[in-house]
Formats: C-alpha cells, structure tokens, sequence
C-alpha cells in the first residue's frame, strides 16, 4: 500500500512530458507616426508540459538586439530597466488542453496567464497555434501589449516615436526533455 | 482512499506546476553581461567618458563656451562670445571608435581613437569590476605663419594620451580616473616641459532617468608655474532620445582636447568662470 502510494506520488513527476527550449524568438514591432521599430530576441526559453498544458516562457530583456546599438540602450535603460527587472516571464495554461489533439496542423489555442514585465504582473488571454513537427512542438503566437499597462513610462517628446500598443510575436520550436 | 489521494495530490500538482515550469527555467542563470550607459555622453563636461560613440553609429558633437560671466549684462554673462569646438565620430565597433574635430581655439585641427580595452560586466557568475578606455588624440594648430619660430609642420602637433578607467557603481553613480600624458611638440619658452602628465577625476549622478549631474576636475603631477590652474567643470546631462543636452560652467574655455587640463584659465575668485554647453547628436548610417 504505501509503496503504491509512493509510485503514484513520483510517478506525475517522472512521466511528464515537457518539452522545452531556450532559444525561442520573441520580436515586437512598434509603429508609430515619426518610426517604425523593431527588435528580435533569440534567447528566449519556453517548457510546456503536454500532461497539464501548463506553460512557461522567461525572455532575457539584455537579449532584444535593435537595428540601433543606441536605441537598444535606451530601451534598457530608461524604458525596461532592465538592471532591476532582468527578465520578462509568462506562466499560464492552454484552454481546454485535454479536449485538444495537436496534430502536425497548426491548432488553434487559447492561452490564459499571467504576464510578467517591467516588475508588473498581469493576467492575459490571447490566442495562438500550436503543431507537431519532426518530434518536437511549434508554437507561434502574436499579440499586442501596451507599455503604459506595464508602469512603462513614454514621455511625451518620443510620444510620436513608440506606439501606444506594441506588437509581440512569439515562435517556439520545443523539443522534448 | 487512495482516489481520494490522487484526487489531492493532482489537483495540487495541477496548481502549482506553473510555478514549478517556471522555476524549472529559472534554473538557467542569466550570463554576465557588459554594463550599459556608465555615462550618457562620450564626454562628462570637459574631459572624455569612458563611453564610445555606439557601433555603426555617426555622432555629431558641438561643445560651446561662452566667454567670462564676470562683465554681467554688459555682454550678457558672456553669451555675446564664442569659442568652439565640433567633433564627428564614428563607432567601427562596440569597442573602436575614431573622430576628427576642429576647434576655433588657435584653429586646431585634431584626429582621435579610442578604445575599449576592458568592459565591466554585471550579471551572476564571473564579473569584471571595471571599465579601460585608451584615448589618443592628436592636434594640429593651423594658424597662420608665425615669423618668431620656424615653421615646421612638426611644430604644430601636440599629442594627449589617456587612459580612462571607469566603474558604474550602481544605476546612479559612476566615477573614473584618467591617467594623462600630454606632449607637445613646441613649447612657448625654453623652460617649459614637453611632457606633462595629469589625473582627470570625474563622475555623474542621475537624478531621473534621463537627467544627471556631472562633475571632472584635473590634478597635474609634477610641477607647474604659479600661474597654473586645476581645470573643472560642473555640469548637467539632458537626455532626450537621439540627443544628449550637457549645460555645463567651467573655468576652462575649451578648445583643443585636453586645454582643459593645462590652458584652465579662470578662477570662482575671479569670477572668471564660464557658461556653455555641449550638445550630442547621434545618426544610424
């Protein structure tokens, strides 16, 4: 009786199928009425967990590499402060995860959690895809966030240089653990 | 029972395995990275930072003083006087960058490079605690034929070498000293020395994001005449995107790189101080 009931309390642990990466891209795209600008991140880690369809990413904010070295400054230093909030997370779930059959055609999916930037917490619900390719799993999703949401402050002289609501996109290829 | 165990530990499982993804990522230490912005400018009032126009990066800088405060509104504190220096720079890479400037001050022409030797780091794991900048630069006066001296070219150049070590001590502070050497090819009388040497002290302190107070002060070693002056200046940072605004009072009018240091000429007593800006304006090309 007790080792059974051992078994069973390691065995969710053991048998998880999480998949996983760490060199996920993340990008945004801010289009505002003076500039258009964007930046790409490759460091970005991701898990899911095919039992629950609990998942996870952690973004280094360091990691976002602008066409603008001084730009890229700026973004850390004065708008992500990025010396005291290193790093942007989500933890969340994917809706309705066990009615769902990822198959190699992307599938549509709801994701809802909680976003993690700049210090500031915020539950989100947005959509994406998920699809099986070559063993492992891709994700992409693309979604709007707005700074002022996030206690990021623009002020006005650059008002016309950073949209009010900048585009995310996130594409993930997870293999397995 | 036991389904009601498994009932239990699932539902726990279910809600802290979020957490426990996230944990899972954690896992993976963010590397040390070099530090970013120690100074706003590449320069702190007079005397160079250990910033380097950034990679792949144009930049346009205008330093103005303005003569003495000390005939009031007779010349509106100076601003009805002019001495200035404009310099372009370009960053090659992250840690080479070279200039060219010309400065009204006994028109001299001069050509600089500097070079991030070592870069602090910030981070977990392995850091480096500070930041080395050599600067070289060399100037060349280009004023009309002077009958007392033999003009040869040679005569014209004066050298400044130094090397700039820099730490951000935290997102207020930063400090650094600078090790000067300069050399000048001709001096005004025979008893005057070719080489000089000097330590520049400076550092900042943000007050906002995009607002600091700065300060860099020189300090020969070696001697000097009597009349020698310590140069400093006090000064302020504006940042707003592509530019960076510097209001600055200084009791060294300018001119060429490193007057600063050895041509200081006013004094607080005096009240021959000087008012004056620089202005920094960055292209991508």
């Amino acid at each position: 009786m007790k080792k059974i009931f051992l078994f069973l309390c390691c065995a969710p642990l053991l048998a998880r199928d999480l998949y996983i990466t760490r060199s996920g891209a993340v990008s945004f795209y801010s289009h505002a009425p003076m500039e258009d600008i964007v930046a790409v991140n490759k460091q970005a880690s991701c898990m899911l967990d095919l039992e629950t369809g609990s998942l996870a990413f952690q973004v280094p904010i360091r990691g976002f590499i602008f066409p603008n070295a001084l730009m890229q400054e700026h973004f850390n230093e004065n708008y992500l402060e990025s010396h005291q909030f290193p790093k942007a997370t989500f933890k969340g779930n994917i809706d309705h995860w066990l009615e769902l059959k990822i198959g190699p055609d992307p599938q549509d999916v709801a994701v809802t959690g909680t976003l993690t930037i700049h210090g500031v917490s915020r539950e989100i619900s947005e959509s994406g895809t998920l699809a099986r390719a070559g063993g492992g799993i891709n994700g992409l999703a693309t979604f709007e966030v707005a700074p002022a949401d996030y206690d990021i402050r623009i002020p006005k002289i650059v008002r016309n240089n950073i949209a009010r609501k900048i585009q995310v996109t996130v594409n993930v290829k997870l293999q397995q653990k | 029972m036991i389904r009601l165990f498994l009932f239990l530990f699932f539902s726990v499982i279910k809600i802290f395995s979020q957490d426990e993804l996230l944990d899972l990522l954690n896992e993976e230490p963010i590397e040390p990275l070099p530090v970013q912005a120690t100074f706003k400018a590449t320069r702190i009032v007079n005397s160079q930072s250990v910033e380097l126009p950034r990679s792949k990066m144009l930049e346009f800088m205008v330093q103005h003083r303005f003569g003495t405060v000390e005939n009031g509104f007779y010349d509106l504190f100076g601003l009805d006087e002019a001495a200035v220096h404009y310099d372009l720079k370009y960053g090659l890479h992250e840690r080479l960058a070279f200039g060219l400037g010309r400065s009204s001050w006994q028109k001299t022409y001069d050509v600089m490079i500097k070079a991030k030797l070592i870069r602090q780091t910030e981070g977990q794991g392995k850091t480096f605690p500070i930041t080395v900048v050599i600067f070289s630069n060399m100037g060349i006066n280009a004023l009309r034929k002077d009958a007392i001296v033999k003009d040869n070219f040679a005569n014209r150049i004066r050298y400044l070498q130094q090397l700039i070590v820099g730490r951000k001590f935290n997102e207020s502070v930063s400090l650094q000293v600078v090790p000067t050497w300069s050399h000048k090819n001709l001096v005004p009388a025979h008893e005057d020395e070719h080489d000089l040497f000097s330590a520049v002290l400076g550092g900042r302190i943000m007050v906002t994001r995009r607002f600091s107070i700065n300060a860099d002060i020189s300090f020969p070693l070696g001697d000097r005449p009597d009349s020698f002056k310590n140069g400093w200046g006090l000064g302020c940072d504006i940042e707003t995107g592509g530019h960076v605004f510097q209001l600055l009072l200084t009791n060294a009018r300018g001119g060429y790189e490193g007057a600063y240091i050895e041509d200081a000429s006013g004094s607080l007593s005096t009240g021959e101080i000087f008012l004056g800006f620089n202005i920094t304006r960055v292209f991508s090309i």
